[in-house]
């Protein structure tokens, strides 16, 4: 009986390590901090209403900036682990962690840092811009938006929950690879959560790139043609794309991998005709095209930074477009280079070799247009701009570390080697992290109102710079010195560990680059007043989303402008177009179906992680039930009348703060450790939480 | 637009079906569907023929039903549809025929067979699933070749199946020992090359009969052969 | 005006939820495409146990085929029967392709009983494992095709053939039309190939 009502769960599955203990501890704590903070200030209402339930793009896009973010910490704090135990771990020294805990962290650190930080923040900033690129309301399903937003967080929870509930994540590696990841291999729970985190933040991916599709194809402002696209909307399109032709096979898979978990097929078992080779091939044919998935919007966001900064247009903009498209066309013929060493004939590896090669033709296209848009043009340094600089030269010679394992023969001296894996971090944080980076500071004036503080940001910047070549630089020479990957001890006699030392420094500068980035944002609320954006347009830019005011109404536009040209907003200013004027907008209504299906549908993963089949069966009953619910839901609009859309403009106008008078610079950090031990002094002293 | 009084939505002119074209769709679905039944239970053509030949009007009903069923192509342009779904397929094929290809060219070197047979001869496991696998139950004499000065003594051993024969360096050099003449490299048993350290010697298990050549790769001119009795 | 306003924002709508779905169905295809692949791996590694040429009875897949088909084209004539609006029509010929769907799905579970019974499960070995996710998965997809079916009907029996019903009926049938595509390609590559 218990064994039907609780599944595989026991008191053994409660936090009883110390990791298990601690994380449990401090999540508990962060809730209930969150919680208390709420209460006090009388918030659940609001926070449900505006913005649980909303499906306003800019909302969601605000949300996963905030999860991805707060992955990122945790992804990084995975990090620094990995790099201590590298750096202590020689000889003798066994470093701090056991070997199952060790693989444990990096597997997590590697889906987390893929799934839930850079898909997350890039989802965020596709939601938010796009539509405002384009001249849309919204995006094509508002529904499918906070569908895809919960389901992500479902996923989420389950990637963190293994720590209260189970103890143990997946020890495979972030791809867990057959027959490693069967249940001969790995018979804990800790793999079945790899496998519904992904699965169910996949679904959400799916649905949420099908909707980017429908939006940038069907709902472009009248006038604004395929041509006429701005690059950051061609990036995320060409992204999208590929997102919805690949994540059905990781769906698939998953669903292949689960089979054999739980119901004890046998396609990549070691017996009974199981080929685990093909779970190599089946998830490198997403995992290839996952990481452009993940460059493409970055490209398209370095190209509208790169325009605004050199003040012009981009140098060739059918060659930056075609480049893109390249790209996504070529993703689907490389897989292999993964798995050279799997035993494939020579010209099967051959053949993939060179289609990897050819790759960078494409990419390099893209790299050529923007340093010619910079040639001759007015450049502006600012943080935007810095990360861009910092991105040419990582991801030049990432690239090129990659064109050299793309040769078989050196693939098969440096597969799986640290060299790939400083390959690799090149490319994601060279190329995709510092896109979001620059991206996001970019945009920032436009999501939050006010511009950030510039002086921290570029400090930030070049810690991560410096951090970043500090850190990676040692394992491209650990590589070819024969260090593999994924080592939680060696010999001292390899010599590796000044270099294991001194990437540990990189890490730790890269570190004070994000805790710099977190006081860069907290010194900018405090300067607000002086940083507010009031014209909408603090760059100078070219495209549309610099036509509404900062922060955007929830309609963006109120008339959906007519564009005729590649740059929409530098035409209608210089030809004085922008009107005001007013007319009826249909606006889609809140929604809590996303919610609901979404805790539906992590109860269902629980439950098969836990093999509680009653709880597994019921939820999906509940998810269709929803969905049925939703689908026959016919009341999901309503609408902002003419009249009440001027009041809403005017009232906006009238609430607009005056600029700041004086010539205030951007605070210093001097000025900022100042300010917080002035605070942190008067906290003590007035002691605020007794007067309540 | 639309001139009738119902409030029905406007489709896209074009894109509905006629009675016409279900029925044409559903009478050429019949047809081809009945053809490859009917190909393969008669067997009237059979093998690579029969495979390419149901393959082919399976795509063909396909299409079939996605012009007459489902009215691709018929809609107002942009034709986003026909788009994706031809690029759909294409990926199809790259996931189905890449697979398959690819699944089997991982054979290429070794197959599944000749790796069990290598495991098993490595491991000594005698048998696997109730058969035999040929494999050496422990071995029996020992040959030594020692290598010295330029000298192979002795040039030509002789030895029984499950015996082991053991290279060894007195040299001052490192010697590469391979199999086959010079210049091929030829593998014996799995063993590819035996690198040989001065005063080192590397041992081989001889489970494969017959007449073979060994020959120092960095030296070609040490050489010697081994016979290996069943 | 507003009247012509309104329906061409209903329209564009209505486009769009259109093609949307028809992307959907592009990674259903796509995650088929998986799992065709898998069985034409490993439907080869039956350990020597029977094949499909020994369990499969062409009778009866010729017979499921034939009757999905011509739920395919009863589905058609519905469809034409809801664009004109009429109600009772709608009923009868969805009423027809929701019976036959239902009579594959018997046959299927038949065969699937068949084969269970006689020993051969998914964890008998990779070739049995592959066969009953491919041909299960599109058995899942045709009890969701019915489902979806059985409450549309009730609601148009219900709410009567209003424009959000005719939307739905049309989803319906991009869905239904598809799973018999899907279902010509296992009908070749399962079961015919089977016997060549």
């Amino acid at each position: 009986m218990k064994e039907f009502l609780l599944g595989k769960l026991s008191l053994r599955a409660l936090p009883h390590e110390w990791f298990t203990i601690g994380a449990t501890v401090s999540f508990l704590l962060l809730a209930l901090i969150v919680i208390v903070a709420i209460t006090r200030l009388k918030r659940w209402k609001w926070l449900w209403n505006e913005w649980l339930t909303s499906v306003d793009p800019k909302k969601i896009g605000i949300m996963y900036f905030l999860v991805g973010g707060f992955m990122l910490l945790r992804g990084g704090l995975d990090a620094i682990m990995i790099w201590l135990q590298q750096a202590l771990s020689s000889g003798s020294s066994q470093g701090y962690l056991s070997a199952d805990h060790f693989q444990q962290i990096f597997t997590a650190h590697g889906n987390i840092m893929v799934f839930f930080v850079a898909m997350a923040l890039i989802f965020g900033l596709i939601n938010y811009i796009v539509p405002l690129q384009i001249g849309a309301r919204d995006l094509a399903s508002p529904f499918l938006n906070t569908l895809g937003f919960w389901l992500f967080v479902a996923g989420v929870i389950m990637v963190n929950i293994f720590f209260m509930v189970g103890g143990e994540y997946a020890a495979t590696g972030w791809l867990a690879v057959a027959p490693l990841s069967g249940t001969e291999f790995s018979p804990g729970v800790g793999v079945d959560y790899w496998i519904w985190s992904l699965q169910i933040s996949g679904i959400g991916t799916t649905l949420g790139a099908l909707n980017f599709i429908m939006t940038i194809l069907k709902m472009r402002a009248p006038g604004m043609t395929l041509w006429k696209m701005p690059l950051f909307t061609w990036g995320s399109l060409c992204s999208m794309i590929m997102a919805v032709t690949v994540f059905p096979l990781l769906t698939a898979t998953l669903f292949l991998m689960f089979l054999d978990r739980n119901f004890g097929a046998h396609f990549f078992t070691t017996t009974l005709g199981g080929n685990a080779m093909m779970y190599t091939n089946l998830i490198w044919m997403w995992g290839h095209p996952e990481v452009y998935i993940l460059m493409l919007p970055s490209f398209g966001a370095f190209s509208e930074i790169v325009q605004t900064f050199s003040r012009k247009a981009i140098a060739s903009y059918k060659s930056n477009v075609l480049g893109m498209i390249g790209v996504s066309a070529f993703a689907l013929s490389v897989w292999l280079h993964h798995f050279f060493t799997m035993g494939a004939g020579a010209n099967v590896n051959a053949f993939f070799g060179l289609m990897t090669m050819i790759i960078a033709i494409p990419t390099s296209v893209l790299v050529f247009t923007w340093i010619a848009t910079m040639y001759k043009g007015r450049i502006r340094f600012a943080t935007p701009m810095l990360w861009f600089m910092g991105f040419i030269g990582t991801f030049a010679i990432g690239g090129i570390a990659g064109v050299l394992l793309a040769v078989p023969p050196v693939d098969f001296q440096l597969h799986n080697s640290l060299f790939l894996v400083a390959h690799f971090h090149t490319m994601v944080i060279g190329g995709v992290l510092f896109g979001i980076f620059a991206g996001l500071s970019y945009w920032f004036p436009k999501i939050a109102g006010f511009r950030l503080n510039e002086r921290i940001g570029k400090y930030a910047f070049w810690c991560w710079l410096s951090g970043f070549i500090m850190a990676f630089t040692p394992l491209y020479v650990l590589g070819i010195m024969g260090a593999t990957r994924r080592l939680d001890h060696y010999d001292a006699s390899t010599g590796y560990q000044p270099f294991f030392i001194m990437s540990l420094i990189g890490g730790i500068v890269i570190m004070i680059g994000v805790a710099l980035q977190i006081v860069q944002i907290i010194a900018s609320f405090i300067q607000k007043r002086h940083l507010l954006d009031i014209t909408g347009d603090p760059w100078g830019g070219r495209s549309l989303e610099w036509a509404t005011p900062s922060i955007p109404p929830p309609y963006n536009f109120t008339v959906i402008p007519t564009v005729s040209s590649r740059d929409a907003y530098l035409d209608l200013k210089s030809l004085g177009l922008l009107k005001h004027d007013y007319e009826d907008i249909h606006m889609p209504r809140s929604t809590a179906s996303g919610i609901y299906i979404s805790a539906f549908a992590f109860l269902a993963g629980f439950g098969f992680v836990w093999h509680i089949n009653w709880l597994a069966v019921l939820s999906i009953i509940a998810i269709i039930v929803c969905v049925i619910m939703r689908t026959f839901n016919e009341n999901t609009e309503y609408t902002i009348t003419a009249a009440e859309v001027e009041k809403l403009e005017t009232d906006r106008i009238k609430k607009l703060l005056p600029a700041p008078a004086g010539n205030n610079e951007d605070m210093g950090l001097r000025e900022f450790v100042g300010i917080v031990i002035v605070w942190g002094l008067n906290v003590i002293r007035t002691k605020p939480w007794r007067t309540h | 637009m639309s001139k009738t009084s119902h409030h029905l939505p406007d489709h896209p002119k074009g894109d509905h079906g006629t009675m016409h074209s279900y029925i044409i769709g559903f009478l050429l679905s019949l047809l081809f569907t009945a053809i490859p039944y009917y190909l393969v239970v008669s067997k009237s053509v059979t093998g690579t023929a029969l495979l390419a030949t149901i393959l082919g009007i399976a795509v063909l009903q396909m299409a079939i039903q996605i012009f007459f069923f489902l009215h691709l192509g018929r809609g107002p342009k942009p034709l986003y549809n026909v788009v994706f779904f031809v690029s759909t397929v294409g990926i199809i094929l790259v996931v189905v025929l890449g697979s398959i290809f690819i699944m089997d060219n991982l054979q290429y070197n070794m197959t599944g067979a000749e790796v069990n047979k290598y495991l098993a001869q490595k491991e000594g496991i005698s048998q696997l699933g109730g058969e035999k696998t040929g494999a050496c139950q422990g071995t029996n004499a020992n040959h030594k070749v020692t290598l010295k000065s330029g000298k192979v003594s002795p040039l030509h051993t002789e030895a029984r199946l499950c015996d082991t024969i053991t290279f060894i360096n007195e040299d001052d050099m490192v010697r590469e020992i391979t199999f086959g003449q010079h210049p091929k490299h030829d593998a014996y048993s799995g063993n590819n090359d035996l690198l040989v350290r001065k005063g080192r010697g590397k041992t081989i298990t001889l489970n494969q009969p017959g007449t073979y050549k060994f020959h120092d790769h960095l030296n070609p001119d040490i050489a010697g052969d081994f016979t290996v009795i069943p | 005006m507003a009247h012509a306003l309104a329906e061409s924002h209903e329209e564009a709508a209505n486009d769009r939820v259109m093609f949307g779905f028809w992307v959907y169905l592009m990674t259903d295809l796509l995650m088929f495409a998986v799992l065709f692949a898998v069985y034409a791996v490993l439907q080869g590694n039956t350990l020597g146990g029977p094949t499909g040429r020994d369990l499969f009875s062409l009778p009866l897949v010729l017979a499921e085929t034939l009757i999905l088909l011509t739920s395919s084209f009863t589905c058609g004539i519905g469809m034409i029967a809801a664009r004109a609006g009429n109600k009772n029509q709608v009923l009868t010929w969805f009423g027809i392709t929701f019976t036959l769907g239902l009579m594959f799905l018997g046959l299927e579970l038949y065969e699937f009983a068949e084969l269970i019974h006689e020993g051969h499960t998914i964890t008998t070995n990779a070739f049995f494992s592959s066969f009953f996710t491919l041909v299960g998965t599109h058995g899942l997809h045709i009890i969701s095709g019915l489902l979806w079916m059985a409450i549309t009907l009730i609601y148009v029996l219900k709410r009567g053939l209003n424009k959000h019903m005719v939307r739905k009926l049309t989803l319906l049938s991009l869905f239904w039309h598809f799973l018999d595509i899907v279902w010509i390609f296992i009908f070749t590559i399962v079961y015919l190939r089977a016997f060549v």
